[in-house]
């Protein structure tokens, strides 16, 4: 079993190590002594909440030192993030966690990964004055959770491959991607494995209004035109930019940054969209609750939203907040009227009757 | 006692390796037990170590009890049969070992290593790796290693078995004047009878877990008790005979056309009729041509075959239907027999066992 | 049993071992195993969906271990016994695949064997679709052939050469002396590396997540479960069925390890060198492994390129920008707290399964049998739930002054326990028992025999303990992912992360330094360790 090293061959590779190991010693911390004051001015009549909290967060990590950041700027309140784009993760943790939680913050994530520990007793109800003008279907009644950010669902495509071999067409409805043409050209994020899949198996439901028979044609005819399932969404863009595939319906947001980095690749939406609303949630037992609740009024700040958009191309749930250049809108964009919880009562149910159909 | 062994029981599964077996060792003595191969020898000697737990029975060391002594508490040392040297210590290391467990003072330590080293002959020799010795040489050092600590009872499993006969036999002499020298309670395991009678002071020959008989080499030698201790112990002409007649302090007895009254057996019961084997080494006869004059018990007979052995002629002489091996000592002396010969023994050297 | 009371040290070792394995294996898994309740069992079971994963976790298991035992085998025979040339490097070549997170390096296939991938189709017009099986096998039997090649390398070199002249002195041919010699020799060993292989692939993540596209094995199920939909009751159930498996499989291997083993082990090295092979053959052997080599090569020099290029493969301008980005903030940290994490976890790892070992094959107590089980229990279980399992059980009130990075190390080692344990074990095997008799009989007790006389003696088992458990605690991503704090982060958690932010360069530079880090570290634990040998050399 032993590895057995040889040494001459490793002291040539180990001088190359020890320069970057030697560099790697210094680290930093978010923690800002200095104390500002509250963004906006207004006058608190509590006072103002200190120390630290504990952030999980599922936001990218370019997001998060940015964000994370301002915030502490505009209250004082230092972060501790522990960063995992990962929502599903995150919510198992928080699970596992509650004999002695750790998070005083859940945020970024749809909400479904929020909404199933509310209804576990793992979430603090807290309703902000930030989320008062919010729509219904960006929170949750009793304040368990608050939608801050929306992701709208659309289609990136590999511009070479789709100017050679599809005459650079993209799809307008969903409906367009049953076109032969697309056969073996086409993958998507596995409805099975991965939040954005399924939000877009469901979106198919709830353009054939709920007539699941007709949305499992549509599933199936896609079917014989993708190549692969994808287990993650992030890896099916990668797929794309590479260009080992044509296309994939995926998050806009996303689809954008990848474009953003000079990725040969493009974003449409079809019509019928579905979209995400990304939460913020307090952890119940969080050690620091007068903070995290700053952290969700900031959250649901304008500035705080604009920053977010700004950094990950996602739209806020606030009106005023403007959209990223060439990113879509929920007001734009033509969406389905999308059932949150009705898809999230009834996905296993859903996902069953998809892998009876395609035979999976 | 020194060292007292009672009623000691070993299975292992359902097999008993060691039954019931009892002895005593006086201080200062050479005490071998001897057997064949899987005789429970072994396993006595590891029990008196601690390496092995008894079912049963008692284990005494200078009259205290040791069955609830941790082996290293027991006041004993081993020597094994494939030396068990440590082979990532030297010489001396291996030596001081013991000593430095104790922790006795390094000065101590240094004058008893070498004391000792010198004492087996390896004298300089300390600063060696045990993968540099030859075999005898691994051997003195694993005696050492034992002999310095000093313990009550040393205990050595077959040490010299891996040894060419040369040495073996050079080294079984200098082990005797060691322990003679340094008085101590030897306890040695073999399966050798030439060096359990060339070295010990006493000797428990071992069969199937018993103790077949315990005595001095000469009573095992010449007066076992059993066949198989005839057997096992030397080269022996074992004839089946009958009891004639029991005397005061002989007995007589016929087997074939022969009658013989022989020395009577202490401690053994016989009865005219009682079917015995008698017990004759090979060295004890003479040897002579056909028509020489008999002196004692006189068998006539033929030459069959011969083997000569060096410092003896070694003869299968036939005796009615029977091959019986007799010795010629110092052959280069007198002529090579054949044919028809004489063979005479005195009635003394037969000895009876009372088991058919 | 007696004989521990004699002992009351050794006794309390003893007791304190078996305290630490059921705290620290038994009980976070109990957590794991009850989590779905009878009723989450039974709904599981009904539901079906385990069937799929189930049946393609057996393929993927029997294809992936057959070609990763045969091209390990092929290694092993070149390495042991041909006088092929460059053995050095073939033996580095070996171990790369040992030292890097998988999830990276199955990135890195796709871009070299993908429908547009730089080899398939750059070089040959071919657009072949590598997700699915065919993707795993391919990508596992690189990954998972060094471990093969390891178990059996051991295996062949511990058959004695001496026999082997002997059959070749008998008039047998080289080939014919293989066959009948070797082979039925090195049997156990070749088994035992079988099935060892199987329970690695089995419980593979990395490779399947990444290349196997819609082709779900139980790891990937648990795991996206989790991750796609924080389903923790389902993935435990999952989990529980792959630990099924790899039970299975352990039972198998404690058959054939029970089974008479006719490896030759006497006490005294035979220094005989083996019969040589013919030109031929070693030349076969050294085109066959250069070719292998050749790929891996090729696999990790695309790391080293994207870590290199501004946007692989897309931007192939060179910069220097993503290892700056890996060695500034808190990456630093990130890949500092893999060096010390691995590297405790490593050695106390090794210790303590070399001590463990020692009282379970040296012990005459009863139920060391089941000691045994569970020390190997840990081989079996997917990395994630180890992981979870720990959180759940040790994520307590009253445990909160538990510094999170002693915690991650503890779940290393006793996740690790079972390499450093077999090693310590069949070591041990080698050792006569009359050598640790010999110390007890000149007054050392047996604990302090184990110190003085066996574990010098393990330098090799406790060798193979430490780096193996050192180079998996250095790519495990599964057992940290739900332990790591920000402050406790490491480099697979770092590494993830940036391949779910979509940052490739970033991701490629961090595992170039990662496995850079970890082979420097390799190599200045085995100088030390030659050191210290020199040093006890001299003492004499």
């Amino acid at each position: 079993m032993t590895p057995e090293l040889d040494r001459r061959t490793f002291l040539k590779l180990a001088g190359a190590t020890a320069v970057i190991t030697a560099c790697g010693g210094a680290g930093t911390s978010t923690a800002s002594p200095s104390f500002s004051p509250a963004a906006g001015g207004t006058v608190a009549p509590t006072p103002k909440p200190t120390g630290r909290i504990s952030v999980y967060s599922a936001l990218n990590q370019s997001t998060n030192d940015e964000l994370f950041g301002a915030f502490t700027k505009a209250t004082g309140i230092g972060t501790d993030v522990l960063p995992l784009a990962a929502a599903g993760e995150l919510q198992t943790r928080i699970t596992a966690e509650k004999n002695s939680p750790k998070a005083d913050i859940f945020v970024g994530g749809s909400s479904e990964f929020h909404d199933p520990l509310g209804k576990q007793g793992l979430l603090e109800a807290y309703k902000s004055p930030g989320a008062r003008d919010l729509k219904a279907e960006f929170k949750e009644a009793n304040g368990l959770w608050t939608g801050w950010y929306t992701g709208i669902f659309g289609f990136i495509s590999n511009n070479d491959r789709l100017a050679k071999e599809l005459g650079g067409k993209k799809p307008a409805t969903w409906d367009d991607l049953l076109d032969p043409a697309w056969k073996g050209k086409l993958i998507l994020p596995d409805p099975i494995k991965t939040g954005g899949g399924y939000i877009f198996m469901a979106t198919q439901i709830f353009r054939f209004n709920r007539d699941e028979a007709k949305a499992m044609d549509f599933m199936k005819k896609l079917h014989a035109n993708i190549a692969q399932y994808i287990p993650t969404s992030p890896g099916a863009l990668t797929l794309i930019d590479q260009g080992q595939f044509v296309g994939c319906p995926n998050w806009s947001h996303d689809i954008l940054t990848e474009k953003g980095k000079g990725n040969p690749v493009d974003l449409t939406v079809p019509k019928d969209t579905g979209f995400e609303v990304g939460a913020v949630s307090i952890v119940k037992g969080a050690k620091n609750l007068p903070a995290a609740q700053a952290f969700v009024d900031w959250v649901l700040t304008p500035e705080a939203g604009a920053l977010n958009v700004k950094l990950s191309n996602r739209g806020s749930t606030l009106a005023g907040v403007a959209p990223a250049p060439g990113a879509p809108t929920l007001t734009q964009v033509s969406l389905v009227s999308y059932d949150r919880q009705w898809a999230t009562d009834n996905k296993d149910r859903i996902l069953k009757l998809w892998q009876q159909t395609v035979g999976l | 006692m020194h060292l007292r062994v009672s009623h000691i029981t070993k299975r292992f599964g359902s097999a008993a390796a060691v039954d019931d077996v009892s002895f005593d060792v006086p201080k200062g003595s050479f005490a071998t037990l001897l057997g064949p191969s899987g005789c429970g020898k072994t396993t006595t000697l590891r029990m008196i170590a601690g390496f092995y737990e008894p079912d049963a029975g008692d284990i005494e060391i200078g009259g205290r009890r040791v069955n609830d002594l941790p082996a290293h508490r027991r006041g004993t040392a081993m020597v094994f049969q494939d030396y068990a040297l440590f082979p990532h210590m030297t010489v001396y290391d291996n030596v001081a070992y013991g000593l430095r467990v104790a922790g006795r003072p390094r000065p101590e330590r240094d004058k008893r290593v070498n004391d000792t080293l010198t004492f087996v002959g390896l004298g300089g020799m300390g600063g060696r790796w045990p993968n540099q010795l030859s075999g005898g040489q691994q051997q003195r050092v694993a005696v050492a290693r034992a002999l310095v600590i000093e313990p009550q009872v040393l205990l050595l499993d077959e040490p010299l078995s891996n040894l060419d006969a040369k040495l073996r036999e050079q080294l079984r002499v200098e082990l005797r004047i060691l322990q003679r020298r340094l008085g101590m309670t030897f306890v040695y395991v073999t399966h050798d009878q030439d060096e359990a009678l060339s070295l010990s002071d006493w000797i428990a020959v071992m069969n199937a877990g018993k103790v077949e008989q315990a005595g001095t080499p000469w009573e095992i030698y010449y007066h076992p008790r059993t066949a198989f201790l005839a057997d096992f112990v030397g080269a022996v002409n074992l004839v089946p005979a009958r009891v004639e007649s029991v005397g005061d302090g002989s007995v007589t007895v016929s087997f074939g056309p022969h009658r013989a009254s022989v020395r009577r057996p202490v401690d053994v019961s016989l009865s005219t009729g009682q079917e015995v084997r008698l017990c004759m080494r090979p060295e004890s006869f003479t040897i002579a041509p056909a028509g020489a004059s008999a002196n004692g018990l006189a068998l006539s007979g033929t030459i069959a075959r011969r083997a000569f052995l060096g410092d003896t002629m070694r003869y299968w002489v036939k005796v009615d239907d029977r091959e019986w091996i007799v010795d010629q000592p110092d052959p280069g002396a007198t002529e090579t027999l054949d044919g028809a010969v004489l063979l005479s023994l005195r009635p003394e050297r037969v000895h009876v066992i009372a088991e058919s | 049993m007696r004989s521990l009371r004699r002992e009351p040290a050794l006794l309390l070792a003893l007791l304190a071992v078996i305290a630490l394995v059921l705290v620290f294996i038994v009980y976070p898994q109990v957590q794991v195993v009850v989590a779905p309740g009878s009723g989450g069992y039974a709904s599981f079971l009904e539901g079906g969906t385990w069937v799929t994963p189930f049946v393609h976790s057996l393929e993927v298991m029997a294809l992936s271990t057959t070609s990763a035992v045969l091209l390990g085998f092929v290694y092993a025979y070149a390495m042991v016994y041909s006088d092929m040339r460059w053995k050095p490097f073939f033996r580095l070549i070996g171990i790369l695949p040992l030292l890097s997170p998988p999830f990276v390096v199955a990135a890195s296939y796709i871009l070299l064997f993908g429908p547009r991938g730089i080899i398939t189709y750059g070089v040959f017009g071919q657009t072949p679709i590598i997700f699915g099986l065919l993707g795993i096998w391919g990508v596992q039997t690189i990954a998972f052939f060094p471990f093969a090649y390891q178990l059996i390398a051991d295996a062949l070199s511990r058959s004695d050469a001496r026999m082997e002249q002997a059959a070749r002195n008998l008039g047998a041919g080289p080939w014919r002396v293989f066959r009948t010699v070797t082979l039925p020799l090195s049997r156990p060993g070749l088994g035992a590396a079988i099935l060892t292989t199987a329970i690695y692939i089995v419980e593979d993540f990395g490779n399947p997540q990444l290349i196997g596209g819609q082709f779900t094995v139980l790891p990937t199920q648990a795991y996206n479960l989790i991750s796609g939909f924080g389903e923790f009751t389902s993935a435990a159930a999952v989990s529980t069925l792959l630990l099924l498996i790899a039970l299975a499989l352990y039972l198998a291997k404690i058959r054939l390890d029970g089974g008479r083993s006719f490896v030759t082990i006497s006490g005294r090295a035979s220094s005989m060198p083996r019969p040589p092979v013919p030109a031929v053959l070693s030349w076969a052997c050294f085109s066959g492994s250069l070719v292998l080599a050749g790929v891996i090569l090729m696999v990790y020099g695309t790391l080293l390129v994207s870590a290199l290029t501004v946007l692989f493969p897309i931007n192939l301008a060179p910069t220097a920008r993503h290892f700056t980005f890996v060695v500034t903030g808190s990456n630093g940290d990130a890949l500092r707290n893999t060096l010390v994490f691995s590297s405790v976890a490593a050695l106390v790892s090794a210790i303590f399964a070399l001590f463990a070992g020692w009282l379970v094959q040296r012990g005459d107590w009863p139920g060391r049998r089941v000691l045994d089980f569970l020390l190997i229990l840990p081989a079996a279980i997917p990395g994630i739930f180890f992981g979870i399992g720990y959180l759940t059980a040790f994520n307590q009130p009253w445990l909160d002054w538990v510094d999170r990075g002693a915690l991650i190390i503890l779940s290393m080692v006793f996740w690790n326990i079972p390499v450093g344990y077999q090693a310590a074990v069949a070591g041990l095997r080698q050792i006569d028992r009359s050598i640790d008799e010999a110390a007890t009989s000149l007054g050392a007790s047996r604990l302090r025999g184990f110190w003085d006389v066996v574990r010098p003696l393990l330098g090799g088992s406790l060798r193979v303990g430490f780096v193996t458990t050192f180079v998996r605690a250095v790519t495990t991503l599964s057992v940290v992912i739900f332990l790591f704090t920000p402050a406790t982060t490491v480099a697979t958690i770092r590494i993830y992360q940036l391949v779910n932010d979509l940052n490739w360069g970033g991701a490629t530079a961090f595992t170039v330094a990662d496995i850079s880090m970890a082979i420097a570290a390799l190599v200045i634990f085995a100088a030390l360790a030659r050191g210290r040998l020199a040093l006890g050399m001299a003492r004499g």
